[in-house]
């Protein structure tokens, strides 16, 4: 049983009042539930993306690394430190965010500025040409995977929050609401029957009077 | 917004690469309290927007990444190193499915 709300005054204006909430509340819960089932839904789709786009992550990455080792063969390990760190080339992350079903996630792409010559090219093989473009690619497809994980986090988030408002409102609002709503109707019954006793009363007492005159 | 900075932790190789990819910013650490400081050191910057970190290295700070990880941004990125995936991110996916679901699945 739940508790009845405190200081309810069992009078038919709070009771109307009442239903009313309680109509709110379940439709609210309906509401609620809805959104939680599509949000999990949609969810599970960014998880078998995420699961794709991480396999893809790995295939460029080994592609990129063994053709690091290849620019590392011809040029030696030093000289392509030398040019891993004297790059000219400048990417930068371009972040926005969009909105799926009142969850605000991000959206990521790669800004990349590339000078004509990015590093002197008599003193490079071209097997670091091909090295920097998987690279790349494997960055992209990296920052693609960041945008996706943190949706899926996102959206974890928000199903978590709104699985405890469907449960507070499901186990704690709508009962105590409904507990309210029976008080009242106990309350305003019983006062009915004390009236209705109370008339009958004074009516005998009236005609018991009348009798006597 | 400009959260626009991409970082790189990671061994030797990986920051090479990424570096001839354009990331500035980068760091070899040599030991777990390295990798950890310079995790919340790129962590704190305002600019940063995507930290991409090696799953070994991401093992030995397994808990600061974690914690890290409550924040939408920037965002800490798992990649395999040379030797290929080790799995690590599958756990994180694992708990992140179990605390929206309600249940383990396994995906």
């Amino acid at each position: 049983m739940s508790k009845v709300l405190p200081g309810t005054k069992a009078t038919r204006m709070e009771l109307l009042r009442l239903k009313n909430r309680t109509k709110l509340a379940e439709r609210g819960h309906d509401l609620l539930k809805e959104k939680r089932d599509s949000l999990i839904m949609e969810f599970f789709n960014t998880i078998a993306e995420m699961k794709e786009i991480r396999q893809q992550v790995e295939s460029a990455l080994a592609e990129a690394f063994s053709s690091l080792t290849q620019a590392k063969m011809i040029m030696g390990p030093a000289r392509v430190i030398e040019f891993a760190y004297s790059s000219q080339v400048e990417t930068r992350l371009e972040t926005t965010t969009r909105s799926m079903m009142g969850v605000r996630v991000p959206v990521m792409s790669l800004q990349q500025d590339v000078p004509e010559l990015p590093y002197s090219l008599p003193d490079s093989s071209v097997k670091l040409d091909i090295m920097t473009s998987k690279f790349v690619e494997a960055l992209r497809a990296i920052v693609r995977l960041a945008e996706v994980e943190s949706t899926v986090r996102r959206l974890a988030l928000e199903i978590e929050r709104t699985k405890r408002r469907v449960s507070a409102l499901e186990a704690v609002v709508i009962p105590r609401l409904e507990a309210t709503v029976r008080f009242i109707k106990l309350a305003l019954e019983e006062r009915e029957r004390e009236d209705f006793y109370r008339i009958k009363l004074v009516k005998s007492r009236i005609s018991e009077r009348q009798d006597a005159e | 917004m400009i959260n626009d900075k991409i970082a790189v932790i990671g061994d030797r190789d990986t920051v090479i690469g990424f570096r001839m990819a354009g990331v500035k910013e980068s760091t070899i650490p040599s030991n777990p309290d390295e990798t950890r400081e310079a995790l919340v050191d790129y962590f704190r910057d305002p600019d940063m927007g995507l930290i991409i970190i090696t799953e070994p290295l991401a093992k030995t700070v397994e808990k600061t990444i974690l914690e890290l990880s409550v924040s939408p941004v920037p965002v800490i990125v798992l990649i395999p190193d040379r030797s290929g995936s080790t799995g690590a991110y599958e756990k994180v996916l694992k708990e992140l499915v179990r605390r929206a679901v309600g249940i383990e699945i396994d995906i």
